[in-house]
This record gives C-alpha cells, sequence and structure tokens, in this order.
C-alpha cells in the first residue's frame, strides 16, 4: 500500500515537472514551429508548383519542372558559383583571422582586451546599412577615399569603379563581409581560449612543447567546438548575404548570388509566372547546400 | 500564499494578453505599421466629422470614414508635411481621414507586392501608368474608374495621358493627375568653361547628335575626365538612358501597339557603339538615375542624363536653389540630342488608382478622394505639391492653366512639352524588361559586342512580355 502510494506520488511529480520543463518550453516551440518549421515546409511544397502573386491559394503541383529550369538557368548557376567563391574565400579567412587576433589579445589585461573586443564587434552592432554606406564613400569611383589614396601614392594612374567593375566588385562584397563577419568570433574565440586549463598548457611546456606543439595539441582540441560553431555561423552567414549585394550593386557586375536571386525573383519578377514557386526551389537548393557543408564540417570536426 | 500569488500573475497575463490582442482591431487599411494617421487640419472639426461626410457623399452609396493611401516620391508627395496640408483639408471637408504611407521607388513596389499578396494592399496609390495600368490592373487588383471620367473630364483632360491611363480593354485604372516630359541636364558653367556652350540651343532647350558629340569632346580636351556616366547600376531612372539611346540616331523602344520591344534595331546599335566610342562619357555600373543626379550636382559629372522639372526646380532635392549646383553652377535642362534636333521625350505621368479589396465603403471613400485631389477646386494645390504640369485644362470651373503663371522656370519647361513621346511604359513586361535593360548596359560597358549583348537582352524582355 506504502509502496503504491510512493510510486503514485512520483509519478505525479515527474508529470508536474514534465508539464513545467513543456511548459518553459512553449514560447520557444510556438515561434519555432511558426517561423522555422511551417514556413520550411510551405517553401518545399511551393517549390514544387508554379505559385505566383497573382493565383489564389498554393499554385499548380508541376513536379520537379522549377529544379530542371534551375540547372539550365545561367543567372542562376551564375549566382551560385559567386555564392560558393564567397563561402571558400569567406569562411576560412575569417575563421583564421579571427583565431589568430583572438591568440594575440587573450591574454592581454582586461580594459586592453576590452577595448580589442569593442573594436572588433562595432561593425556587427552597426547596422548593416550603415556599414554599407560608408563603405559605398569609400569605394566611390569618382570620389572615394580609395581611389584618392591609391592614386596619391602612385599606385594607380586612373581611378577603379571598385563597385562597378566585374573585375573588383565581388572582392569588395568579400572585403566589407569579412570585416562584418570577423567580430564574433574574435570574441567567441577570446573566450574559449581564456577557458583553456592553462595547467595543461604548463605541463606540455614543462615537456619541452614549444608554443605551436602547445597550441596544436592542447589548446586546438579545447576549442575545437567554439571552432565548429564559428565555421557552421559564417558559413550560413556567407550564403545568406543579402543586404551588401543589394545596397551595393543590386546583383550587377558580377555579383549576383542565390540570396539576391530569390529575393529578386519572389518580388521583382511578378509578372514571370510561377515565380514563387520558382523562387522556392532556389531557396531549397540554397537549404540543402548549407545543409551539406554544415554536416561536412561537424564531421570532420568530430573526426579530429 | 503561493498559489493565490500565481493566480493573481496568470490572471494579469492573460487579461493583458487579450487585452493587447482584443476585439478593437482596426480595418484592413488601418494595420498597416508604418502608416501614418493624418489628423483633420482644425481640431474643431473633429466633433462633426459625420456630419459632413453625410453633407459630402454622395448618393451613390456610405463611405468609409477612414482610407490608406500609400504614395511614392512625386514632387513634393513625397513630403509629410504638404502631404498633411492636403490631406487635412480633404479631412475637414469631408470626414474621412487619411492614412498615408510614403513609398520610395528603390523597394516601393517590393511593399506594395507583398500587401497585395498578403491581401493588405492601400486603398489608394499613386504612381504612373506602368505600375497602376500594366502591372496591377491588368492582373485584376485595381478598381476600374471611368465611372468617375463624364464628357467634360474627357474634354479637360489631355487625350495621351488619358490613353496611357486606360486599359486596352477600356477600364480606367488611373485617374490622372499631372505630367511632364523628362529631359537631361547640363552644367553651363563647365560647359562655358570648356567651351561647349556653343552646341547648345537654349532657346529651344534642344541640340543635334553632332553638337553632342562636340561638346562631349570639348568638355574631356577640358576636363580630361568622364563627363557624363551611361549610368547601370539598376533600374533606377532608366528612362534617361533609354532616351538618350533612342533619340541619338533614331531608335525605338517597342512597337507602336506596345506589345513587344524593339531595341535591337540599327539605330540603337549605331547610338550604342558611338557612346561606347567616346571618352568622356563612362558606362557606369556603380551608379544609378539618383547616383548620376548626386555626382552631377556636385560638379562631378558635367552632364545628367536623369533629369525633368521637379530636379531643375530643386536639383537634387537639397533644397539648394533652382537651377544650381551646390556650388552655384547653373543648370540648363536640355532635350535628349537626336540627328535633327526634335526629339521623343519620355514622358512621365501621375496619378490614383484604387486597389480592390473589396470594400464598397472604402471604395466610395477612396473615389471621393480621387475627386478632391484630381477634379475639383483642390486640385490647383494637388498639382503644385506635385511640381510637374496639370492633365487637365481646368477643374470644376478652376482654371488649372495658368497655375505656374509667375514661375519662369516651369514657363521656360514648357518648351519641351511638345516634345513628348509615346508613353510606352504599358508595354507587357515591364518589370522583367528593366532588368535586361541595365544588365545589356552593364555587358556593354564591360567590354562586350554591342550587337551580341542587345540581342541577347532584348530577347529576354520580349520573352517577359510573351509571359
Amino acid at each position: 500500500m506504502s509502496k503504491q502510494v510512493t510510486q503514485k506520488r512520483s509519478r505525479a511529480l515527474q508529470r508536474r515537472e514534465d508539464i513545467a520543463g513543456y511548459s518553459f518550453m512553449l514560447p520557444s516551440l510556438i515561434f519555432f514551429v511558426g517561423f522555422v518549421l511551417i514556413p520550411m515546409v510551405i517553401c518545399i511544397w511551393l517549390s514544387l508548383t508554379d505559385s505566383n502573386m497573382h493565383t489564389q491559394g498554393g499554385g499548380n503541383f508541376i513536379g520537379l519542372k522549377n529544379f530542371i529550369s534551375l540547372a539550365k538557368d545561367e543567372v542562376f548557376l551564375d549566382a551560385l558559383w559567386n555564392t560558393f567563391v564567397i563561402v571558400f574565400v569567406s569562411v576560412p579567412t575569417v575563421t583564421a583571422f579571427s583565431l589568430w587576433v583572438a591568440s594575440a589579445i587573450y591574454k592581454l589585461k582586461m580594459p586592453v582586451l576590452s577595448a580589442f573586443r569593442c573594436i572588433f564587434y562595432l561593425p556587427v552592432v552597426t547596422g548593416s546599412v550603415a556599414v554599407t554606406v560608408v563603405w559605398k564613400w569609400i569605394f566611390d569611383n569618382y570620389t572615394g577615399i580609395l581611389n584618392s589614396v591609391l592614386k596619391t601614392t602612385g599606385a594607380i594612374d586612373a581611378n577603379i569603379n571598385w563597385l562597378g567593375d566585374e573585375k573588383y566588385a565581388l572582392w569588395c562584397i568579400i572585403l566589407i563581409l569579412f570585416t562584418t563577419s570577423v567580430g564574433q568570433p574574435i570574441v567567441l574565440y577570446v573566450s574559449a581560449l581564456g577557458n583553456v586549463d592553462a595547467s595543461l598548457v604548463e605541463a606540455a611546456q614543462v615537456d619541452g612543447a614549444t608554443d605551436l606543439q602547445a597550441f596544436w595539441k592542447i589548446k586546438w582540441p579545447q576549442i575545437m567546438p567554439t571552432t565548429l560553431y564559428i565555421l557552421v555561423i559564417t558559413t550560413i552567414n556567407s550564403f545568406q548575404c543579402f543586404a551588401l549585394i543589394q545596397l551595393l550593386t543590386q546583383g550587377g557586375s558580377g555579383t549576383q548570388t542565390v540570396m539576391y536571386y530569390i529575393y529578386y525573383t519572389a518580388f521583382k519578377l511578378t509578372e514571370q509566372s510561377g515565380h514563387f514557386g520558382y523562387a522556392n526551389a532556389m531557396g531549397v537548393i540554397l537549404a540543402i547546400f548549407i545543409g551539406i557543408l554544415s554536416a561536412v564540417q561537424m564531421r570532420l570536426a568530430k573526426e579530429k | 500564499m503561493k498559489k493565490f500569488l500565481a493566480l493573481l500573475l496568470i490572471g494579469a497575463m492573460t487579461f493583458s494578453t487579450v487585452a493587447c490582442g482584443g476585439s478593437d482591431a482596426p480595418a484592413a487599411g488601418e494595420t498597416q505599421p508604418e502608416t501614418k494617421e493624418e489628423a483633420p487640419a482644425e481640431p474643431a472639426k473633429e466633433e462633426a466629422p459625420a456630419a459632413a461626410a453625410e453633407e459630402e457623399a454622395p448618393a451613390g452609396g456610405d463611405a468609409a470614414s477612414s482610407i490608406t493611401l500609400w504614395t511614392y516620391p512625386i514632387g513634393k508627395w513625397g513630403d509629410e508635411a504638404t502631404v498633411k496640408a492636403l490631406t487635412d483639408t480633404f479631412t475637414a471637408k469631408t470626414g474621412i481621414t487619411v492614412n498615408v504611407e510614403f513609398l520610395a521607388y528603390a523597394d516601393g513596389d517590393d511593399k506594395v507586392n507583398t500587401a497585395i499578396t498578403a491581401g493588405q494592399a492601400p486603398d489608394l496609390i499613386m504612381e504612373g501608368p506602368e505600375r497602376l495600368v500594366a502591372n496591377w490592373g491588368a492582373n485584376g487588383y485595381m478598381v476600374d474608374l471611368s465611372d468617375m471620367l463624364d464628357d467634360t473630364d474627357k474634354s479637360e483632360i489631355q487625350a495621351a495621358p488619358l490613353a496611357a491611363c486606360t486599359a486596352p480593354g477600356g477600364e480606367v485604372y488611373e485617374y490622372p493627375l499631372v505630367m511632364t516630359a523628362h529631359c537631361m541636364a547640363v552644367n553651363l558653367n563647365a560647359f562655358k568653361e570648356a567651351g561647349a556652350d556653343q552646341y547648345l540651343d537654349l532657346e529651344t532647350h534642344t541640340w543635334t547628335t553632332e553638337n553632342f558629340i562636340k561638346a562631349v569632346e570639348a568638355l574631356y580636351a577640358h576636363y580630361g575626365d568622364t563627363v557624363a556616366a551611361v549610368y547601370c547600376a539598376g533600374q533606377g531612372g532608366d528612362q534617361g538612358t533609354r532616351a538618350l539611346v533612342n533619340n541619338l540616331y533614331g531608335g525605338s523602344y517597342t512597337d507602336a501597339a506596345h506589345t513587344a520591344y524593339t531595341w535591337n534595331s540599327p539605330e540603337n546599335v549605331k547610338a550604342l557603339e558611338q557612346l561606347k566610342s567616346m571618352d568622356g562619357i563612362a558606362f557606369d555600373a556603380s551608379l544609378a538615375g539618383g547616383d548620376e543626379i548626386a555626382k552631377f550636382y556636385q560638379g562631378v559629372l558635367k552632364m545628367a542624363f536623369c533629369w525633368n522639372i521637379a530636379q531643375q526646380l530643386d536639383p537634387n532635392a537639397a533644397g539648394t536653389g533652382a537651377g544650381l549646383t551646390i556650388t552655384g553652377d547653373e543648370i540648363a535642362f536640355m532635350s535628349f540630342p537626336s540627328e535633327t534636333g526634335e526629339s521623343k521625350l519620355q514622358g512621365g505621368i501621375w496619378g490614383f488608382g484604387i486597389f480592390d479589396n473589396g470594400d464598397a465603403a472604402r471604395i466610395e471613400a477612396s473615389k471621393q478622394f480621387i475627386k478632391y485631389m484630381a477634379d475639383s477646386e483642390a486640385t490647383k494645390d494637388a498639382v503644385i505639391a506635385a511640381n510637374y504640369f496639370a492633365v487637365r485644362s481646368s477643374a470644376e470651373g478652376t482654371d488649372l492653366s495658368a497655375i505656374w503663371a509667375d514661375n519662369d522656370i516651369m514657363n521656360e519647361y514648357q518648351v519641351l512639352m511638345p516634345y513628348l513621346g509615346d508613353y510606352y511604359q504599358v508595354t507587357p513586361g515591364w518589370a522583367g524588361q528593366r532588368t535586361a535593360w541595365w544588365t545589356m548596359l552593364q555587358k556593354i560597358g564591360s567590354g562586350s559586342d554591342v550587337t551580341e549583348a542587345i540581342t541577347q537582352y532584348e530577347g529576354e524582355a520580349n520573352a517577359a512580355a510573351a509571359e
């Protein structure tokens, strides 16, 4: 009898804890389902239709026709190529640079360290529009400070149209993306390096390990979860580069990216039949590539 | 005690949730987050709006007490204070309040398209026939306004703008208010310094292609740098580059029936090759129309291809004086150069349209607004606010032909109005072809063969037209 009562109380307690737990999760769950899960399902469904803004409902089911059309769409293939260039240049450079900076500053005294953190984090908290406008002034073809400095120092004879020339425009975008992307990784790496067990490093040094060996054998494995997180978020941010393109080049001068082409197809090409379905198909492809790259990064990091 | 406190807190949260999302939700048009409600000008009249509405409302039906207007920056119709003054007088007269949202050309279309898709389109919109007639009207989102036009209206409104506002099926999706001819501009001081002013006819404000080429040569010889830009960073201000290319050797942009694009002609190829070959002219993919105006206003460029009377009255919308650059150089507006000097200028027409939101009362109130702004004694103020010319000679007995009589610049600008060309912006696929045009200019600027580029992108434009 006593055992039964105890079990009953235990189950009631468990139920109360479960209810409390789910109640705490509920707000996040509602947002996750409402703003992530359902839109994802809708996106996948619409990518298989000829949906557009002028037809009621979700459009007609057309199978994989949108994906087949995308495989032949030169603008999309160019956009995909540019997106990969941005990702494969941006992700390693952002990760390496932020690790280098964090390694150099994490042992500094707190006020100096805080100052560096602020400096590198400033472009992250500054509005992307404000940052972009400043960069637009810097790169201006006629009155930009970059051309002015390069001409004054004799590096160039005539002005370079940084944002209007296919040879330079994409690299200018990558440079701006770099400056706005390094802040968060630096802060994360400073924190991760600060948490590395100092006794392990000291023991290795006592055993004759060089600085490089101490870093590679002791610190690097311990900051691997941070590195993995940085790789994944930088990859996703690079894939989703949009504001810079929209504000600086509108996809021109060889800077078309998948993200901008999605926006352009969905909201500008409203006269094109099936434009919503087509844009959603691009979104699905982009999500697949992001998923694959993130999975590869996680796998490699786990093996390490 | 704890349970009581918890219950109290739950009760408070529930109450606040219900209160926040309560049943006092405004009607569809009032839910736009960025909408600004225009209060009546005279507080004393707030107490009697219903009575006023009853007096003013036409017999046709009951009008709603509140409507929404989205307007693009058409002269000072993009200025909050100016528009508030206009809507206040309307509210004082009818009791109908007007919630105004100001759109930018950069993303205004996106906002409207998103609103249409979400079933949240405004009641009224102010823009041109390329959007109201050829796009939203053709796709069935607009109300036919032909019942607002009686024989008197049709005789007062100029035939060309009224035709542009009318769909092929006879539906009038835009009630026109103002019009102008887009043109170009030159920095007269710079031209004089370079000895290039001899190529300008400042009496007629026209010039020939031959003189344009000589002027660019003289300017380049004097300044040794880019003096004018075929801007192509985006679609903004593309009417300027179209007019420049079409007029140089007499090319066309669409066929007369407005069914297909006709850029790929020997005249346009010749014009593009001529421009590409000229020192001093740059195909600049870093500038759109607004950027070009800014560079011209700063004195960096000596010519602007994106210009009209609104710019002449207030260059770069900077408020630093009519017809002057920031450094005080004199600006002369000019027709686009052509072989004969008599060019076909691109027209601009702006007016009001009503989105069909299925609410007869709101449509009725919107029609009252249009009637008030575009065909009443208040039309004069509405036209002056736009900084353009009225499309009609008079409105309900008010003479509109002389409203700019005391403005020398407006009077002088009238010399260009006879050159107003075909309003071809109503050709199908308009939004898609605009991208094809500036992308083509970018390709030509980056070294692509002119004939190949024009063939490829005209093909894309016609594919968009055929959709």
